[in-house]
Parts: structure tokens; C-alpha cells; sequence
């Protein structure tokens, strides 16, 4: 009875103090500090300022481990780039006369919603960035937004889509990809140029995909389509068989999956299943991926899907060249080709980048101001945000799988094939 | 050895121990007073979380061996109690929006009504059946709220407003980790936790001595899954976004259970002992072996089960630990059971 | 018509959940032991089939023959090493050993193939009509192969030394130990036995459902559904159960409009907890334990 109540007592103590003591008592995440400058904390860091050009610090929590392992890896590989092509070729930042260089410190989140919070509050109070770029995934996003909210600290993201985050009346979270409401609005206009008459749509019971869902909804009626049936599906399904059944019997021209990779795959693969053929199959995250196609084979053929961006679009602004200039220098320093995740992480920060140079000061009025103002085009598409944040100037494409090649069939100005509707039907492949 | 020694019902303060964690908490409460940057205020307000469900947890689990595997089905109840009460109330029960403060007790009623409504069917049930039905309990519960979309907002989740004052949040945490690591030192000295305890060494024994057993045993599971759902509570709050991936967050069920399991189950000191530990392990052994955090929390898990059974309190003084042998009753339905195959 | 070819897709779903359930069900009535890690060696035995086609091209169907032997082996070490030291030990201990021992394969998996969703396409995926009704391919091929594995598990435990001794043991431990049987070895081999099953279905479902190592905990908690439903260590039992979870979650899908795929997954934990309360031994009595302290 007398011992581990003192050993506590030993352990509590030297937590608080662990805590509480000025030196960095955290170690960053493995890798997690992928600073062009060598020195991160403490004294170096002070010395370095002195002697080195200028600095600006800007900080993310992005999940290296966890539900958004991959997704988040695209995200800080997008980051990276950015930060490499502008202290290395680009000089820093101009900031009136100055050059600034870029400090990116970025930490793993996990994943984990608790995670993310503690992050984004150590970024703001103890590595004392001055902006933020945003994690990966709608719900993170939202948690880390009221927290720089809170502290007053610019956060641009790229990787929340869900149109609840800007209902929220933050005045410094700023989004440069198309919410999610508009992300089937290019497609579904295409297919009903092409004869579309009816709808239906599943999607998976989240922020994203069901903000998705409501655009389809919407937009489909816009375009003159019946819509048949609204269906939701857990996120952990692992049979949708009978969802596809249920949609045969219906028999409508075409078919929104709203959802994430895997269950996109799932639906391509149950409905070829139970011999579901509509004349148009679109699936949200799934077709715009090379892996896919790999997945899937002929099955993925002549699915339809959306996208933020492709290389092959004709975007081209005046930093970082094209979009298919991007893509090459993308595959050169990573050894992979980009997925549109990272192209728009990389776009998050370039508009960060973009704004700086804009407003010629660090103050965050100033920049923030010059985000409402912005209005460009760059190899992601044009930038210009609306008084909540969200990015309504650049279009969403869509893209259809030809002949396992994944071509860009809307909008007219991006495209590079031509719709091909209706699809062959599953058993004569 | 499983008869624990000072189990007597002793004049409360007359303990060495009380003292040390009075003092502790005062210090703790100190804290914010040196002005620590809000990332660490916000550490140790983690910490404090995993605490008190670890102790919570240790109520039901480890006082009354009734394994909780679905102890985090509370935490959601209490959670989505306070984001229906501060964003929904007007449009779905036509009442006033409440403020935090109002809706919080609320949070820790709902979670205790649905644990008694709950504990009347599960805690019927023995052995290993009762975690699984617990387990199964939380896997539904999730899917309920995705499906009570009108209610819950479904997946996409209920945002509540933002308010973020650390300092205020952090001793709230500190209140909820006085509170119930102080009521579960209180039963353990109390006639009632004898009788849990009794419970949990032999069930039908305790029965026969005339313990009503079935009213202990969901008057415990109601007191944990009260404290569970005011912390549960406090979290949608202070996180300012709930869905049900957030908040049925799996490595936040298995956190508990492993940090009561690792400081020693059924004792008053392991189960904070243990949090304390893993917490700081996470952090600062974890943190840099990352990607084999959750493989490492495994591995932990096995060894201390097949080599530490009485957790880390076990280890350091015999008198405070109960061996997990002899937790639980062997037979899965010993009452029922009996009746049905005399 | 459409009801009638949902209850198909119901019941071809449900046979595949009888045979993946097999395994847990038997070292359940056997050992008394509940597996938590037993999703995991479905998704072992997927990542298995998983490899060996995109290494070599070899057929799903053909790796669930091999994975059988491989993980025959990893069974039967692990009982030896690590469970036979706690199966007689209270349920406490085996269930929390199992656990740590899902949640450290989960992520050894993880470490090794990345959290990326991966998936196996197989040229023959598709479907087929029959008698005015389609049939899935790959789903009936799966179908008919658990039929005759769950045919061929029966022959073996009635008619081969082993097969009786794990009755024997099942349905007395004290007396098999008597009688002079090494009731560990026996216990080995039925863990190697289970768990090879399980590997098998896990390499059968490869090409209709995407790989991940987190997929297990899912299988984990509907083979417990299954059980309650149809009962322990029974091969009918786990097939009606399997059945039953099958149709119900294929008809509330089609007929609950809106959210009924969601209904579909709650309702097999709502399924477990009320059979359970009310039922405890089961539906068909089945989760009686064979032996008191079992």
C-alpha cells in the first residue's frame, strides 16, 4: 500500500515537469520535420535567422500513419515539392524586396482527430508559424481549422472538400479545390448532352461523398434528369450486391458511386456482378487513379469519374509551368506520378505563396485580404475565392478510362477525348 | 493472494495515500500557473482524458471483472448528447439550444440511463458472452448514428461552437480525473466495493451471502458510464466537431482497456498509473518508431497478459494487486446455467 | 421475381460467411476459446491470395489450396507457443491475448504492404443466368467450394483418428486426457485446422472485396453474430447461421429504401445482442458450452 502510490506520485511529477520544462520535450513525428533549413528548434533555429536569409514558417499536420496513410502521404509529397521548388529554384519568397525562405514543418496527425488538435496547437504556440496549410480529410480539417480560427492564423487547404467546413463563417480557412457539391456537375452535364434521362446515386455515408451526393441530386435535376433513387451506404461496407440489385430494377441511364477508393471499386465490381449496366457509371475518387485501372482491369473500362485535376489538362500558369510540367517534375522527384492530391497540395501552397507576394508583408490582414482578392491561373486551374473561403472559379473535370488510359472528356476547354456513351455493357467485354 | 489485504472499510483519511493524490491534483492545478504553451496544456489535458477513462473503465472491468469491450459506446452517448443539446435542440426536440455548461450533466444522465437500460439486458450475461454483446453494442451503436441522421447529422457529423479556451478546458479535464479516481478510491473502501469485488471473485458465492448482485453490478456500470459520458461530453465539446468516425475512434476503446490492463486491473492506483504510462510512452518512445505504434501497443498488450498479469502495480507491491487468474469465473453462464441443466 | 433473386444473393453470400465462420466456431466449442484475431487470418489468407497473383498470375482459387498447409502450420505454432499457455486459464486472459494478437498481425500487415487498398481481378469475374436468374461467377464458384469444404471437414472429423480426437476433446476434455490423449497436441491441431480454413476463405473472398489489413475486425464480429445465431462447433449450425445473416442483411438492403445497406450492417450487431439476451445459448442451443467450465 505504500509503494505505487509514490511511484505515481514519481511519475506524475516527472510528467509535469516534462511538460512544463522550456525544452522541446516532443520529438517532431519520424521525418516529420522536412525543413530546408537544417535547424528546427531551439537556439540553433535563432542562430540560423540571424545568418541566413529570412524565414517564413509554415506548418501542417498531415497523417503519415492511420485511415489517411496514403492519402496523406500524396499530401505532404505535394507539400514537399513546393517548398523544395521554392527555396531551391525559386528563390523564397518575394515579400516586398525581400526573399524568404520557406520553413515547412509538418508533423503526423494519425489520423486521429485528438491528434491533429494538439498539433495544430503546438504548430501555432511553440513552433510559432505564421501559416497554416491544411491536413488531409474533411473532418481533420475541421478540427484543425477552429483552432487556427481561433488563434487568427491563415489556413489554406487542399484536401477538405466537404462544403459544411465553410458554413461554419471562419474568416481565415481558404480552399483551393472545387467543394464537393460540384464535383459530378461537368460530368453529369456532359451525359446529359449526350441523352442522359435518369439517375441514380449511392454514397457513402460521410462528410465528402454525401455533400457529393446532394450536388449530384441537384445538379442532375439542373440538366434535366430523373432522379430514381438516393441510396447511402456504411463506411465500412464490404458487399453491395444488393445495393446494385436494388438499382437494376430501376434501370436508369446513369450511375453516381460517391465514395472513396475502395468502395469505389466494390461497386464497379458488384454491379458487373449482378449484371447492373448502366449507360454511364461514375464513381467520385476511384476512375481518376492509375491504380484503378491496375485494380479493376476491363471492368474499369469506360468509367467515368471526376476529377480536381489531371495532367492532361490544359492548365498552365505562371509558376511551376503546366500541368503536365508539374506532373514531369512531380515523377522526377518522387518516382511516381502525381495523383490530384498532391497536385493540389501543391496548389494549397502555392496560393499561400501566391497571396504573400501579393500583400508584400507577413501581416495576416494583409494576406488574407489579398486571398479574397486573388484571382489567377495556375497549372491546378484558375484561383479565385469567394467571401466563405471556397475556390467556385475552377471547374471540375471529369475524366472516362479508354482503353485503360485515363482521358479528360469535360469541360470542353480541358478536354482531350470524347464521351463514349453509352457504355459497352459489362458481358460483352 | 486474491484475498486482498485492507479491504476493511478504514477511516477515510486516515490513509497515506489520499494525501499524496490531494497533493498531486493541487500541483496539477498549479500548472497552468506557469504558463506552459497551450500544445502542452493540451498534452496533459490528453493525458488526463485517458486517465479518467481508464478509471472509469477499471469500474466495471477490472472491480466486478465484467470485461467492457464496448465501454466507448458511453463516450458516444455522452458526446452526441452535448452536440444534439448545443446545435439541434430547436429543430429536433423544440427546446431551447443549450450552453456547455447546461448540456454537459445531460451527457453524463443520458450515457447512465442508457448503461442502466443496457446493464439490465448484458449484465445478465458472463464471461466472455458479456464483451462481445458490449463489443457488438458499440459496432451498432455507430451504425445508429449514421442512420439517426435527422438527430446526429449522420456522417457528416455536427459542428459545435468553437470556443477553445484551453486553460478553462484543462481544468475541466482535471475535475473529471479527481472525480472519478476519487469515487472509485471511495468504493474500493466502501462496503459497495467489497461487495463488486466479491462479485468478481465468486459471482453465485456473493449471491448466497445475500449480495443483491444484479443491482451492484449495474449501479457500477451506471457510475462508470456516467463519468464516461461526461468525458465523452466534454470532448465534442472541445474538439468543436463530432461524427461517428471521430468519436467511435477504435484506438480510443482499445487506449482505455490496455492502460487499465497494464497498470493493474481491480486496484484504484494501476489503472491512472498505467494511462500515465502509456501516454508518455506514446509520446516519447512512439513518436519516433511510428509506423509501428499501434503493432507495439499489441505486442505490449501479449507480453503483459502472458508476464505481468497483475499490471505494473502488481509488479511493485503483492498486497495491492489481485492476479487476473482470478478475475473470472470460468463457467460463461454460471447462473442460467445452472438452472437449465440441474 | 426481384425477391426472389435477392434471396439468392442472399443465400450465396450467406454460405460464404458459413464457411468463413468455421474455423472460429470450432476452436470456440473446442478450446472455449473466442478468437478475436480470427478476422485477421481472413485477411491473411487474402493478402496471400493477393500476392501469389500479382507475383505470378496463380488463381485465387488455387492459393486457397495452398494457403491451407502455410497456415496449418502458422496455427499450429501459435496454439503451441501461445494460446495453449492460457486455454486454461479464465476467459480474460485468452481474450485479451487474442486481441493483442489481432491488433499486432493487423499492423505487421500494415508495415509490410502499406495501408493501401489492394484487390485481385480475375478474368472470369462477372455473371451468369441461369433459369432467369443472374448469377454472380465468382460468388456461386465460392459458394459451391465452401459446400464441399464444410462436406469434407465433416467426413474428416467422423472418420479420421485425428477428426474423433477433437470430438473427444470437445466434448470432454478430463476424460480425453484419461483415456492418455496429449490434449495439447490435439488442441495444436485444430488450431492449425481452424485457422488454415480461415486463411482459405480469406483467400477466396481476395477477388470480390478490396484487401486491407484493417478488413478483419469486421469478419471477427460477424462470425460472432453467426455463432450465436447458429450455434458452436457445428457445421449445419454455422451454415444456417451464415444463411440467416446473409439473407437478412441482402433483403433489408432492397427494401428499406434510403439507408437500408446501412440497416444491413447494424442489424447484424443488433442481431448478436438480442440473441444473446434473450437466447443465450443461441438459436438452436448451440452456444451451451459442451462442458461445464468450457
Amino acid at each position: 500500500m505504500r509503494r505505487y502510490p509514490l511511484l505515481f506520485t514519481v511519475l506524475l511529477i516527472a510528467a509535469l515537469v516534462l511538460v512544463a520544462c522550456p525544452a522541446p520535450a516532443t520529438a517532431p513525428a519520424t521525418g516529420g520535420q522536412e525543413a530546408a533549413q537544417p535547424a528546427a528548434g531551439g537556439q540553433e533555429a535563432a542562430q540560423a535567422q540571424e545568418e541566413m536569409p529570412k524565414v517564413i514558417r509554415i506548418g501542417a499536420a498531415v497523417s503519415e500513419t492511420g485511415r489517411y496513410a496514403r492519402e496523406g502521404g500524396d499530401t505532404r509529397q505535394g507539400y514537399i515539392l513546393w517548398m523544395e521548388w521554392v527555396n531551391n529554384e525559386y528563390g523564397g519568397i518575394k515579400v516586398g524586396d525581400e526573399r524568404y525562405q520557406v520553413e515547412l514543418i509538418l508533423y503526423d496527425d494519425e489520423s486521429n482527430p485528438d491528434t491533429v488538435t494538439r498539433l495544430t496547437e503546438k504548430l501555432i504556440t511553440e513552433d510559432k508559424v505564421q501559416f497554416l496549410l491544411g491536413p488531409y480529410s474533411s473532418g481533420l480539417t475541421k478540427a484543425a481549422s477552429a483552432i487556427s480560427e481561433k488563434y487568427q492564423i491563415i489556413m489554406v487547404e487542399g484536401n477538405g472538400a466537404s462544403d459544411s467546413l465553410f458554413e461554419r463563417g471562419f474568416q481565415y480557412l481558404f480552399a483551393v479545390l472545387t467543394p464537393a457539391s460540384r464535383y459530378t456537375q461537368s460530368g453529369l452535364k456532359a451525359l446529359a448532352d449526350a441523352g442522359a434521362r435518369s439517375a441514380v446515386i449511392a454514397y457513402k455515408d460521410s462528410p465528402f461523398p454525401k455533400s457529393v451526393a446532394q450536388g449530384a441530386e441537384q445538379w442532375a435535376q439542373e440538366y434535366g434528369m430523373e432522379v430514381l433513387a438516393v441510396e447511402s451506404y456504411p463506411a465500412d461496407i464490404n458487399d453491395a450486391t444488393a445495393l446494385m440489385a436494388k438499382f437494376k430494377e430501376l434501370d436508369p441511364d446513369v450511375f453516381v458511386g460517391a465514395g472513396h477508393f475502395v468502395d469505389g471499386v466494390l461497386l464497379a465490381r458488384n454491379a458487373e456482378e449482378v449484371d447492373f449496366t448502366p449507360k454511364a457509371f461514375m464513381l467520385t475518387v476511384g476512375p481518376s487513379n492509375p491504380e484503378f485501372v491496375e485494380e479493376l482491369g476491363k471492368t474499369s473500362e469506360q468509367i467515368i469519374g471526376p476529377t480536381q485535376w489531371e495532367r492532361n489538362m490544359a492548365w498552365e500558369g505562371p509558376y511551376l509551368g503546366t500541368a503536365e510540367e508539374y506532373a514531369q517534375r512531380y515523377e522526377k522527384r518522387w518516382g511516381e506520378p502525381p495523383t490530384y492530391q498532391a497536385a493540389e497540395s501543391t496548389a494549397t501552397a502555392l496560393a499561400l505563396q501566391i497571396a504573400i507576394e501579393m500583400a508584400g508583408t507577413l501581416e495576416t490582414d494583409a494576406v488574407r485580404q489579398a486571398l479574397l482578392d486573388m484571382d489567377v491561373v495556375t497549372f491546378y486551374g484558375p484561383i479565385n475565392f469567394d467571401e466563405t473561403g471556397k475556390n467556385l472559379a475552377k471547374p471540375m473535370g471529369a475524366i472516362q478510362i479508354q482503353d485503360g488510359q485515363i482521358l479528360v472528356i469535360a469541360p470542353e476547354e480541358a478536354a482531350v477525348a470524347d464521351l463514349v456513351y453509352p457504355m459497352t455493357p459489362w458481358k460483352e467485354r | 493472494m486474491t484475498r486482498v489485504s485492507g479491504l476493511e472499510p478504514v477511516s477515510l483519511f486516515r490513509r497515506r495515500e489520499i494525501w499524496i493524490w490531494l497533493g498531486l491534483v493541487t500541483l496539477a492545478a498549479l500548472f497552468p500557473l506557469t504558463q506552459p504553451t497551450t500544445a502542452r496544456l493540451l498534452m496533459t489535458m490528453q493525458m488526463f482524458l485517458l486517465i479518467t477513462l481508464a478509471t472509469n473503465w477499471n469500474l466495471i472491468g477490472g472491480m466486478t471483472g465484467y470485461v467492457d469491450f464496448g465501454h466507448l459506446t458511453f463516450f458516444g452517448v455522452g458526446a452526441y448528447t452535448v452536440g444534439i443539446l448545443m446545435t439541434r435542440s430547436k429543430e429536433v426536440l423544440f427546446a431551447p439550444q443549450l450552453p456547455f455548461w447546461q448540456a454537459l450533466p445531460f451527457a453524463g444522465l443520458m450515457a447512465m440511463l442508457f448503461a442502466f437500460l443496457l446493464g439490465m439486458a448484458t449484465l445478465r450475461l458472463r464471461g466472455p458472452y458479456f464483451s462481445i454483446a458490449m463489443l457488438a453494442t458499440l459496432l451498432a451503436m455507430r451504425e445508429l448514428t449514421r442512420l439517426a441522421s435527422p438527430l446526429t447529422g449522420g456522417g457528416a457529423g455536427l459542428d459545435l461552437p468553437p470556443e477553445l479556451n484551453r486553460v478553462q478546458e484543462y481544468y475541466i479535464t482535471l475535475g473529471l480525473m479527481t472525480l472519478s479516481v476519487g469515487l472509485i478510491w471511495w468504493i474500493r473502501n466502501t462496503e459497495f466495493g467489497l461487495s463488486l469485488l466479491a462479485i468478481r471473485e465468486d459471482e453465485i458465492g456473493a449471491e448466497m451471502r445475500g449480495i443483491n448482485t444484479t443491482l451492484h453490478k449495474t449501479v457500477a456500470f451506471s457510475l462508470a458510464a456516467f463519468l464516461t459520458g461526461l468525458v465523452g461530453g466534454f470532448w465534442a465539446w472541445q474538439n468543436t466537431y463530432i461524427d461517428p468516425d471521430v468519436v467511435f475512434f477504435e484506438p480510443r476503446n482499445l487506449e482505455m482497456i490496455m492502460a487499465a490492463v497494464l497498470g493493474g486491473l481491480g486496484t484504484v492506483w494501476g489503472p491512472p498509473l498505467g494511462a500515465a504510462v502509456l501516454y508518455w510512452l506514446r509520446e516519447f518512445f512512439w513518436s519516433r518508431f511510428l509506423l509501428a505504434h499501434l503493432l507495439g501497443l499489441g505486442i505490449m498488450l501479449m507480453l503483459v497478459v502472458l508476464f505481468l498479469p497483475g499490471g505494473i502495480v502488481g509488479l511493485m507491491g503483492r498486497r495491492g494487486s489481485v492476479s487476473l487468474a482470478s478475475l473470472w469465473q470460468l463457467r460463461p453462464f454460471a447462473s442460467s446455467q445452472q438452472e437449465e441443466n440441474p | 421475381m426481384p425477391f426472389l433473386q435477392a434471396l439468392l444473393n442472399g443465400i450465396l453470400v450467406g454460405g460464404f460467411y458459413g464457411f468463413m465462420v468455421l474455423g472460429f466456431s470450432i476452436i470456440w466449442g473446442v478450446m472455449g476459446i473466442i478468437n478475436l484475431a480470427h478476422g485477421e487470418y481472413v485477411m491473411v489468407g487474402a493478402y496471400f491470395a493477393w500476392a501469389l497473383f500479382r507475383a505470378m498470375g496463380i488463381d485465387p482459387f488455387v492459393s486457397a489450396l495452398l494457403v491451407f498447409p502455410v497456415m496449418f502450420v502458422v496455427g499450429y505454432v501459435l496454439q503451441w507457443l501461445l494460446i495453449n499457455r492460457v486455454v486454461e486459464r479464465p476467459h480474460l486472459i485468452s481474450l485479451l491475448l487474442n486481441f493483442g494478437l489481432s491488433i499486432s498481425i493487423a499492423n505487421v500487415y500494415k508495415l509490410i504492404y502499406t495501408a493501401d487498398y489492394r484487390s485481385v481481378t480475375v478474368p472470369y469475374s462477372g455473371s451468369f443466368e441461369l433459369a432467369g436468374f443472374t448469377l454472380p461467377t465468382i460468388k456461386t464458384a465460392i459458394f459451391f467450394a465452401a459446400l464441399a469444404i464444410m462436406l469434407a471437414l465433416h467426413l474428416f472429423l467422423q472418420h479420421t483418428r485425428l477428426g474423433k480426437a477433437i470430438r473427444a476433446a470437445a466434448q470432454n476434455k478430463e476424460a480425453a486426457k484419461m483415456v492418455g490423449m496429449d490434449i495439447h497436441r490435439v488442441y495444436a491441431a485444430t488450431a492449425g485446422i481452424c485457422i488454415g480454413l480461415t486463411a482459405m476463405a480469406g483467400a477466396m473472398v481476395a477477388p470480390i472485396q478490396p484487401i486491407s489489413p484493417f478488413m478483419g475486425p469486421l469478419f471477427t464480429v460477424k462470425a460472432f453474430a453467426i455463432t450465436a445465431l447458429g450455434g458452436l462447433g457445428r457445421i449445419p449450425g454455422a451454415l444456417l447461421g451464415g444463411l440467416i445473416l446473409g439473407i437478412v442483411e441482402t433483403l433489408l438492403t432492397i427494401y428499406v429504401p434510403g439507408v437500408g445497406a446501412k440497416v444491413g450492417t447494424a442489424v447484424s450487431f443488433i442481431l448478436l445482442v438480442f440473441v444473446l439476451v434473450t437466447r443465450p445459448q443461441g438459436l438452436l442451443s448451440g452456444l451451451r458450452p459442451v462442458e461445464e467450465g468450457a
